[in-house]
């Protein structure tokens, strides 16, 4: 920002310099340091100024203004030619301030004992600090009827103060336009039309959003009050985002998830997987080992479990395999790979859904741009994704980038609403070779861009033709500038929380190993003895004769065709580290203790290797912390993603294989949004938005 | 033997010697309940124109053993004893008992681990996975 741009202005008697396209009330906030009461305001949605609660004094003005929509260029100096003034705590701003709060308790209940908000209420807070302490008001109150908003928020509409927060959440991040203000005056009402649940998987930030207590969580109704909850903030594992959280909690039960603003991950929102699976963290639960006994499982104690286990992995190393799930933190990751290493067995792989790739450089699976320099971009190709599913956030980022600029969006892959419009290019690979061939419409916008970047799904890197794919795709981004020293346009999108810390400390087939596709198909032959199972729940097989090792928390796919089960934390439950899809590493906290007899899944393999008389070389978490830092440097960047960084490197020809391209359909790879991992699948929640989900077409015509 | 150093030194049952024989010297017997414990009324004028009033129990001394129109005559709620103006009876009055805390009767809640009841579910409790097979 160059000098130029910058204006003066007088607040509470004291000259600033600010921007001339602040508006008054962050010149008042940023440069004086002068808290200004809003209602409807809200740094991340458009300016609407109707809730009147931010007016400021402006010398000489014949009105206060809202200083939430005044720009600073847009005030005149005064008649000497000194800056104008503006006062945010005259006589005039205090009666203008009692006046506004008057009228918006007009016909706002007076239900405080039973509001859920109550506690943490933008109009109970600003009520005591702006308010009079009585009401002349004696009419009648008005009664607004209450809304359906689906199954994750409930509306009180007697308490909404009409600020559009919601609406405008919904219209401009969510990009959903399902719920709207009707009518005039005092008749105002937000609705959603037609009665229907909300379709946007961002939909429980409005939530948050609300200043008042007319839309809150309805799974946390009446739970607790939040002056009673132990907060502690974390990382989310739902998907690959990596989502900041903070993790509300009362009497060891986990009862709200609610976002903790990262500009780079997620900004202020989280998806509504995020923030509704809590419910699933209490059901389902592992609690104590099992032992498989005539074909049925038994409890069993540590000991005897873990003695088992120890006697199974003695076999030869060829005849052992394990694979890590989608949830696990890397520690534990890091404790099975150097258990496994020391025993000897190769046939490791950290993809349980048979993804090709890994084993290169970082940056060939990594998404290089980073969550928020996707909205630089000026074209986005996406190749067999469905980022509104895969990655909410990663979409709304995507959004936001097309809404805000002039970003031009393509799919390769099935057509769905993905809240902007694109160009759908094919459904399959032929299509990718016609785009890559191609001077028209988008191909040439795509290949006329300086920032373009593509975007990879998880669905195109797994089956016999992802090698070949992967390496043209990634030539493509090579030759036509995608990237280049400074910028890296090719990104992979995951959506495993656990998978790129998989990748980087080389949790794969080691020589003369074999991957997850393999480990099933020679289980299933029958040449291996014993699969080890570290959370893993998404592969369809029974593993043949194999003994089945699962380390888990919770009772899903990986526990019934188990063996032998240990049961391990959730991500609620233990330290860890995750990375998400951008290379950036994030630690997770303990919210609540551990259920039953479960213990941490790092602690579970240390304990194991001593049984194994492979006694690993750490003791604590902050020594398999220091051994992974110092074999895996990575790991100690936290809250550090690479981006651009060694674009220069960029070569496809160590991604994938080279070789012909059958002539297929790209899949999606999440189908079903709330039902990705064993967590959601054990919520209620969950399975009520899924059920919903299914009756409300996601898919409409696209562009 | 035992029954005489029992009345002795055994203070929590029935009264004691010094009690027995101030209300010997001062008292008249009024009446006595279905317990068997026995009212006893000053014989003298009294404090400030009331007269003292004394129950000796029969067994262990638990003042909730005595019952509730004895109660009345004996905190000087009702003038004339039980024995003399005997106070109307319902249908629906259940019979006194006296406190059962600390013993087999004690009164347990729904849901007490004694009662063999289920408690509630609160928070932090969590459902265990079941294996089916």
């Amino acid at each position: 920002m160059t000098m130029s741009d910058l204006r003066k202005i007088n607040i509470d008697g004291t000259e600033y310099e600010v921007p001339a396209e602040y508006t008054l009330m962050q010149a008042c906030e940023e440069a004086a340091g002068v808290e200004i009461p809003r209602f409807c305001y809200h740094e991340r949605l458009s300016v609407a100024g109707n809730c009147r609660m931010c007016l400021v004094e402006w010398v000489g003005a014949p009105k206060p203004q809202a200083s939430c929509a005044l720009q600073v260029k847009d005030l005149r100096p005064n008649r000497d030619g000194t800056p104008a003034n503006i006062l945010t705590n005259s006589e005039t701003v205090k009666k203008a301030r009692e006046g506004v709060m008057e009228f918006l308790l007009i016909n706002h209940p007076l239900d405080c004992p039973i509001c859920d908000q109550a506690g943490e209420c933008d109009l109970q807070d600003q009520a005591m600090a702006y308010g009079r302490d009585f009401s002349r008001f004696e009419e009648n109150k008005r009664a607004v009827d209450d809304k359906f908003m689906g199954p994750l928020v409930n509306t009180i509409m007697t308490r909404c103060i009409q600020c559009t927060r919601c609406v405008r959440f919904i219209t401009e991040v969510a990009g959903v336009e399902e719920i709207g203000m009707a009518n005039r005056g005092e008749d105002a009402e937000i609705t959603t039309y037609l009665e229907k649940s909300l379709t946007s998987e961002l939909s429980g930030n409005v939530i948050d959003l609300c200043p008042v207590g007319a839309l809150t969580s309805k799974p946390y109704a009446f739970n607790a009050r939040p002056w009673e909850l132990e907060s502690v903030e974390s990382i989310d594992v739902m998907d690959a985002v990596g989502s900041n959280i903070r993790i509300d909690s009362k009497s060891g039960q986990v009862l709200r998830i609610l976002p903790i603003i990262n500009e780079e991950v997620n900004e202020e929102w989280i998806s509504d997987k995020t923030r509704f699976v809590w419910d699933g963290l209490t059901r389902q639960r592992l609690d104590k080992p099992y032992i498989r006994e005539n074909g049925k499982l038994r409890a069993a104690g540590w000991d005897e479990a873990l003695a088992l286990a120890a006697d199974k992995l003695k076999g030869g190393p060829s005849r052992i395999a394990a694979i890590a799930g989608d949830l696990m933190d890397a520690e534990s990751m890091k404790a099975l790979k150097d258990l496994m290493t020391s025993l000897g067995v190769r046939n490791l792989d950290c993809r349980q859904d048979g993804s090709v790739v890994g084993g290169g450089p970082r940056q060939d699976y990594l998404l290089n741009t980073t969550i928020a320099g996707l909205e630089d971009a000026d074209a986005v190709l996406i190749i067999g994704a469905n980022p509104r599913l895969e990655a909410p956030l990663v979409n709304a980022r995507i959004r936001k980038g097309w809404l805000h600029g002039d970003m031009a969006v393509g799919l390769l892959g099935e057509a769905v609403d993905l809240t902007y419009n694109y160009d759908h290019l094919g459904a399959g690979s032929s299509d990718l070779t016609k785009f890559m061939k191609s001077t028209k419409g988008f191909a040439k916008t795509f290949k006329a861009a300086k920032r373009p970047v593509i975007i990879i799904g998880q669905s195109v890197l797994t089956g016999d033709n992802a090698p070949a794919l992967l390496r043209r795709v990634g030539e493509f981004a090579k030759k036509s500038g995608v990237v280049t020293p400074g910028w890296n346009g090719f990104n992979v999108l995951h959506t495993a929380a656990s998978r790129v810390a998989g990748l980087d400390m080389g949790f794969l087939p080691g020589e003369g190993g074999v991957g997850t596709a393999g480990i099933i198909s020679k289980a299933e032959a029958g040449e291996l003895d014993t699969v080890y199972l570290l959370g893993a729940d998404e592969i369809d097989s029974d593993f043949g004769n194999a003994f089945v090792i699962y380390q888990g928390s919770h009772g899903d796919n990986g526990a019934h065709s188990a063996d032998l089960i240990l049961p391990g934390a959730a991500y609620t439950e233990k330290y860890g580290l995750y990375t998400n899809t951008e290379g950036r590493v994030q630690a997770a906290n303990i919210a609540v203790p551990l259920k039953g007899d479960a213990k941490e899944d790092w602690a579970i393999i240390r304990a194991l290797s001593a049984h194994c008389d492979r006694v690993l070389p750490y003791d604590s978490l902050d020594q398999l912390r220091e051994k992974l830092f110092a074999d895996h440097p990575v790991f100690a960047g936290l809250g550090h993603a690479p981006g651009a960084q060694g674009a220069e490197d960029f070569d496809p020809a160590k991604m994938g294989k080279a070789g012909d391209l059958a002539d297929y359909n790209f899949a999606v790879s999440v189908r079903e949004f709330y039902l990705t991992n064993p967590i959601a699948r054990a919520s209620k929640v969950m399975a009520e938005c899924a059920a919903l989900s299914d009756i409300t077409p996601l898919v409409e015509a696209a562009e | 033997m035992a029954k005489f150093f029992k009345r002795l030194f055994a203070w929590w049952d029935g009264a004691t010697l010094g009690t027995l024989l101030q209300i010997a010297r001062k008292g008249t017997k009024i009446g006595s309940d279905d317990y068997g414990n026995t009212y006893f009324e000053e014989k003298g004028s009294g404090y400030d124109g009331r007269k003292r009033r004394w129950v000796t129990y029969k067994g262990y001394a638990d003042a909730s053993r005595v019952p509730s129109e004895w109660h009345g005559w004996l905190h000087h709620m009702f003038d004339a004893p039980p024995t003399v103006a005997p106070t109307a009876h319902y249908a629906w009055e259940k019979q006194h008992r006296p406190n059962m805390t600390g013993t087999v009767h004690a009164y347990k809640p729904k849901g007490s681990l004694d009662r063999g009841g289920k408690r509630d579910r609160v928070l932090g409790d969590y459902e265990a996975w079941k294996p089916d097979a």
